[in-house]
């Protein structure tokens, strides 16, 4: 129960960083013949046109894949900050994303439920980022590359009372902070 | 003098709450407790009396007296001296009947028969920069003066004219009850805003002058009272990390007691305001330092027992502290010397339970906090004296957290949502009363000043 509701989190916040994005939209495709040159009927060009376009629009939806795989959050046990199975295994589709972007900068911030307290929870959100910070380094990511901060309970995103809303909130929230422009795919 | 045969006492007794509440889960029943009938009680479940039957003395303030002009400001003070004296909670407050609301000597037998037992008047002169008042405290039961004391007040409107009436409440309270009053004080809190901001505002105990110290920070925490209510330290989060700040209400002027960690919180002054005690982010975890305020400034080391160690509180005489522990893997009130040494778990031992955000009473080894299974939490004191074998739980209804300890030790305020109105709220501890304090969501980390009479109150 628990664990179909934190997937049906992950795929909204997955959907929504997708939406949200506040990178500024990339650059338009390289200018064709089409524009400096009279206009051509030959078909192969205009293949080759469309190709490019395909193309581009490929390595766009890649882009926003992998950045969408370094945004998405993970969430916690009540109190904790132990990396669960399913954290983990969203941590490891972000390394090698990460190895391969030698240049992204990432900031993970920390959240926690209305239980505890409000000092308490600063702590545990505090916790629960460089729990993942620590994760990540130790696959290879360079700390230099990691701030974390702490929100505690203060911005969740169910403001709910039950036990799926207190889920959705224990969470770690990844934002790139530089590097994310040109994303490449770890194999390319 | 004369002396009558009445019984010297108290005559009236006014009911309380007598509740039997059933604590948090408690450890198995000492051996003491095993000789109780406990066929009625569940196992593993300590019962207790939650609020005693009090005997409250029966007092009036009969309206100061004065010149004429005077009358606005003599309502004011007759005022908040007979409101000061309600909101002490230790009193029935009897009304004056119209016939005996005159000026003049004290018809004692005629007071007498109204069953009172104590009597406040008041005379208030002129000065060049506000008023003197002369208050007496009769003993109507023995007809005589009990007590009396000249007090210099500044001009109605001089922003600490309320406190310095305030002070004189705490006075009368002193000279009835023997006892502290808690009029004189102040509470510091935050308040984290819609926007995403946060506010360091204060009130007087009475629910005035509600204030705006600081506003619109981007992270601001648990702010709390220097002993001498001249400073307020709290931490902040600033674009070149958190810090731990100790503000000068009188100056305006802020200074950085610690920063180079990722995370500072719950600072505590000692009594004697000379020692801060806060929890910094350590590699591992928070841990408990107290920094020498009256020396060089720098910080020894309390706590090193992996875990989360925060919130720490000082006790009555400064020798120990109670603090917010994870190192057994749950959270629990621990008690230790100052120096970390002996220390000892204050809450009992109990499954999914978790206790938070303790404050040692200034005036006696109980500690409060908020504590629970898992939410909703509510206000309880344990014993320090006692360690783990009772919980007295204070509130029942409603979301209730943050508790601090008035000067009194009598009186509690703390953060209460979900039941009626959300804001801060003050408990009589004795009586179970409860009032609204603050309106107002998201009012948090309240903070109960020390006396501030001795500052307020000049004496002629």
């Amino acid at each position: 129960m628990i664990r179909r509701a934190a997937f049906a989190v992950v795929a909204i916040a997955l959907v929504m960083a997708a939406c949200s994005s506040n990178e500024p939209p990339p650059p338009p495709p390289p200018p064709t013949q089409t524009t400096t040159q009279p206009p051509v009927t030959d078909t192969s060009a205009e293949d080759a046109r469309r190709a490019a376009e395909e193309a581009a629009r490929a390595a766009e939806a890649e882009r926003t894949r992998l950045r969408t795989v370094i945004e998405e959050v993970v969430l916690f046990d009540y109190d904790a900050s132990r990396i669960r199975t399913d954290a983990e295994a969203a941590l490891q589709r972000k390394v090698p994303i990460l190895r391969s972007n030698p240049g992204v900068r990432l900031r993970i911030s920390g959240h926690a439920d209305e239980r505890g307290s409000v000092e308490y929870n600063l702590a545990l959100g505090l916790r629960r980022a460089n729990s993942v910070r620590d994760y990540l380094v130790n696959f290879g990511i360079d700390a230099s590359r990691i701030t974390t901060e702490t929100f505690g309970e203060d911005r969740p995103v169910d403001s709910g009372t039950t036990e799926a809303a207190y889920q959705r909130n224990r969470r770690a929230e990844f934002t790139i902070t530089s590097g994310g422009e040109n994303l490449v795919s770890p194999g390319g | 003098m004369t002396l009558k045969t009445t019984t010297y006492g108290p005559t009236r007794v006014t009911t309380g709450l007598i509740m039997a509440a059933a604590v948090i889960v408690a450890p198995p029943a000492p051996a003491q407790a095993q000789q109780r009938d406990t066929a009625q009680i569940p196992p593993g479940v300590e019962l207790e009396t939650r609020y005693s039957v009090s005997g409250r003395r029966a007092v009036a303030v009969r309206p100061f007296a004065g010149p004429i002009p005077l009358a606005g400001a003599i309502g004011q003070i007759s005022g908040i001296v007979t409101q000061d004296l309600s909101l002490s909670d230790r009193y029935q407050m009897f009304p004056v009947p119209a016939d005996l609301q005159t000026p003049g000597p004290v018809d004692y037998q005629a007071w007498n028969s109204l069953n009172l037992e104590f009597l406040v008047t008041g005379d208030i002169t002129p000065t060049a920069d506000g008023f003197l008042v002369d208050v007496v405290v009769h003993d109507v039961v023995f007809g005589r003066e009990h007590r009396r004391g000249t007090y210099a007040l500044p001009a109605t409107g001089a922003p600490d004219f309320r406190m310095a009436v305030h002070a004189v409440s705490d006075e009368i309270v002193q000279w009835i009850s023997n006892q502290p009053g808690m009029a004189a004080t102040r509470i510091a809190f935050t308040r984290y805003n819609e926007d995403q901001t946060y506010d360091l505002l204060i009130v007087d105990s009475d629910g005035e002058n509600l204030r705006r110290i600081l506003g619109g920070a981007s992270q601001l925490q648990s702010p709390v009272w220097s002993p001498d209510g001249r400073r307020i330290a709290y931490t902040v989060s600033e674009p070149d990390g958190w810090k731990l700040i100790e503000r000068n209400l009188v100056t305006g002027r802020n200074t950085t007691v610690a920063t180079g960690s990722e995370l500072f919180l719950t600072p505590a002054y000692s009594p004697d305001g000379t020692k801060l005690a806060y929890s910094v982010w350590l590699p591992g975890g928070l841990e408990i330092m107290e920094a020498d305020l009256a020396g060089d400034g720098s910080p020894r080391r309390v706590t090193d027992s992996g875990g989360d160690n925060m919130a720490p509180t000082y006790s009555s005489d400064g020798r120990r502290l109670a603090f917010l522990s994870t190192r057994t893997g749950q959270n629990h009130i621990y008690m230790a010397n100052t120096d970390g040494s002996g220390a000892r778990q204050l809450t009992p031992p109990g499954r999914n339970v978790e206790f938070h955000g303790p404050d040692w009473s200034p005036t006696s080894n109980r500690v409060v906090f908020h504590g629970s299974a898992r939410g909703p939490y509510q206000i309880m004191i344990s014993d320090a004296d006692r360690p783990t074998l009772q919980v007295r739980q204070l509130t029942t209804t409603g979301w209730n957290e943050d508790p601090s300890w008035a000067p009194d030790g009598r009186h509690v305020v703390y953060s209460g949502a979900g039941a009626q109105t959300d804001g801060l709220y003050v408990i009589d501890t004795v009586t179970g009363t409860i009032r609204l304090l603050a309106r107002g969501a998201k009012l948090r980390t309240a903070d109960w000043s020390w006396s501030m009479a001795g500052s307020a109150l000049s004496t002629r």
